[in-house]
């Protein structure tokens, strides 16, 4: 390859690095963690008495309902219980209210109506994840990270060209030594080159997810000549219902599942939405997990079947029915969120994701280290650039204020349940209070020293999980009925447990080498 | 001139070949995955070929964004860049007239 081909994709592996690392950083490992949203919003719940959530208990909530609130007919969503930390829940709009309804059966059988909670832990996390924490919106926050994403791919392809003059001679070198930036600069590329296939698919994907609606709105204004809209609402999934006022009563759950079972095999549901229940016309719209196969959303399949008979109307979302354009796109869904293969998938792309943020991580560093000023043997200490210096700082304070935040919100959550009107505000609150304290400190004390204290912060932030378990122990109000509740999620104690332990350790080493690292590196403080 | 001695990328041209790769190399997927729509297999009809069309967008608009970097100068990278597109519209223009 030329070397001004090498030059020319060296600065723009630099520049993308620079302007999407930091963001792509957050989104990343958020994005870990959301492998884990649900066992981790277990974990912060406020415990449940745990009641019996059978088909036959759905069957009896919709009923009592349904026959006291009519207009919940219409269109409504049941959300089904695991009997174990979740009761059934079903929600609907009342005509004209600003906030949904939600019904639940209390333990001695009678209708509890009320508000549900607007977004629990797990739309935070995927939140910080989709947005970057961005303030901005999810929507407005989504198409920026689809542009960073756009710079990622580009970073991902420079970084390939770059290394590829010299791919089978560094690949597997990992040269441990005195020169720091080698050992980075190798690190950085078997992540990065070992990974890579992983970050294609979320550059491209994540483009997909951030931009779609600036691609359609291209396509139907120059491709579709005008038929657009047609074809748009002839695929939606509810397009295949046909309404029939005819009354006739919903199938029992039970005979429901059974019937989708037999069409789609392995198909557990959790979520159904159903309009026009009553009536012969009626649909269930139905999420339900899939793990055979590569699943078309984070929450599993979607299929759509009448609600009076089980008769399969629409599989365009449902692996051994949908169409080959169906499936081409699914998978690049289930590619994206880890939906198929269950456990070790998730386990997978967990690591995947903490390991994609160590190479944001690390090239900052390179690009720090890059631009250090060594001293002469000799002569007087060198002054490092002062944006070595804030990029140090800026590169600490971000990345450590989002682990640090994360946990700090998850914890706050489980503290402040039921204690404060509106706990989505307080994840925020706390997440970005967290974020910014973190950067400021960075930015004040500089990066080598805040690394330190941060490093420490995120450590405790990360213990304060498994403290929280244990104060389940303590005679405490706030803590009631926590403890019981704790031998389900112990496993995020343990995974909280090591993270922290792992932080702990980068904190003593960045001590170290604040107090004897080499004099002309902007990490001695 | 060898291409070794070619001239040094001036600040502009950093400039031209990233607003030719990001805004003309979008259009030309756009273009691209129009004549897709038509004459790919079942043309039109397909439910939810769409999707799968719309899918196909970002990998040929970053492709030609991250190859824009080889022209030798940000005009040229305008230049070539809209000839491709001038070509993939007036394909797409031809097939939609000859289609409909």
């Amino acid at each position: 390859m030329r070397a001004d081909t090498l030059r020319t994709y060296k600065t723009v592996h630099t520049w993308t690095g620079i302007v999407a690392g930091l963001l792509l950083f957050i989104a990343f490992y958020a994005g870990a963690l959301t492998m884990f949203k649900a066992p981790l919003a277990r974990w912060a719940a406020a415990p449940v008495v745990p009641t019996s959530a059978t088909y036959a208990d759905a069957d009896a909530l919709m009923a009592r309902t349904l026959a006291e609130w009519p207009q919940a007919r219409a269109d409504f969503t049941l959300q089904l219980g695991d009997g174990r930390h979740a009761p059934h829940r079903l929600r609907w709009q009342p005509r004209g209210a600003a906030l949904a309804s939600e019904a639940m059966l209390a333990p001695d059988g009678t209708l509890a109506v009320g508000t549900p909670r607007m977004a629990d832990l797990a739309d935070f996390i995927d939140e910080v994840h989709r947005t970057a924490g961005l303030p901005i919106g999810r929507e407005a926050g989504t198409v920026v990270m689809g542009v960073v994403s756009a710079l990622y791919f580009l970073a991902l392809v420079s970084g390939v060209v770059l290394l590829w003059p010299t791919l089978v001679k560094d690949l597997f070198a990992l040269r441990v030594g005195p020169n720091l930036k080698r050992m980075w600069l190798d690190a950085h590329n078997v992540i990065g080159l070992l990974s890579l296939p992983f970050h294609i698919v979320m550059a491209l994907t994540a483009v997909v997810f951030g931009l779609h609606d600036v691609i359609y709105d291209a396509q139907k204004a120059v491709v579709y000549d005008g038929r657009f809209d047609r074809m748009w609402a002839a695929s939606g999934p509810f397009a295949a219902a046909r309404p029939d006022p005819a009354p006739a009563a919903l199938l029992p759950l039970g005979s429901l599942v059974a019937r989708v079972q037999a069409q789609a095999p392995g198909f557990a549901p959790h979520t159904l939405r159903i309009r026009d229940a009553g009536t012969a016309g009626a649909v269930a719209w139905i999420t339900g997990d899939q793990p055979c196969c590569m699943q078309r959303s984070a929450q599993g399949s979607l299929l759509l079947v009448s609600a009076v008979d089980g008769a399969l109307l629409h599989g365009e979302y449902a692996p051994g029915h949908r169409s080959g354009w169906m499936a081409s796109v699914s998978t690049f869904f289930a590619l994206h969120f880890g939906s198929y293969g269950g456990a070790p998938v998730r386990w997978g792309y967990f690591f995947l994701g903490l390991a994609g943020a160590f190479l944001f991580y690390s090239g900052n560093l390179l690009w720090i280290e890059s631009r250090r000023k060594a001293t002469r043997r000799g002569a007087a200490p060198v002054v490092q650039s002062r944006a070595t210096a804030w990029m140090a700082a800026g590169t600490v304070g971000v990345c450590l204020g989002c682990v640090a935040g994360l946990s700090l919100a998850i914890v706050a959550s489980k503290w402040l349940q039921g204690h404060v009107a509106d706990l989505d505000a307080w994840h925020r609150g706390v997440y970005h209070a967290a974020f910014l304290a973190s950067i400021l400190w960075a930015f004040w004390r500089g990066g080598a020293r805040a690394s330190v204290t941060l490093l420490w912060c995120a450590a405790a932030a990360a213990w304060a999980l498994p403290l929280t378990t244990l104060a389940g122990l303590l005679p405490v109000p706030v803590a009631a009925g926590w403890v019981p509740a704790a031998t389900g999620t112990l496993g995020v104690d343990a995974v909280a447990l090591c993270g922290g332990l792992g932080l702990a350790l980068m904190a003593r080493a960045a001590a170290r080498r604040v107090r004897h690292g080499a004099a002309d590196s902007v990490w001695r403080g | 001139m060898t291409r070794a001695e070619r001239r040094p990328r001036t600040r502009a041209d950093w400039l031209l070949q990233s607003t030719a790769g990001a805004v003309l190399g979008f259009t030309l997927a756009i273009a691209l995955s129009g004549l897709f729509a038509w004459l790919g297999p079942g043309g039109l009809a397909p439910l939810n070929k769409y999707q799968f069309t719309m899918w196909m967008v970002p990998p040929l608009w970053l492709g030609v964004l991250s190859a824009v970097f080889l022209f030798r100068s940000g005009a040229a990278a305008w230049v070539g860049l809209g000839a491709a597109n001038l070509l993939a519209f007036g394909a797409l223009l031809a097939v939609q007239r000859l289609g409909s």
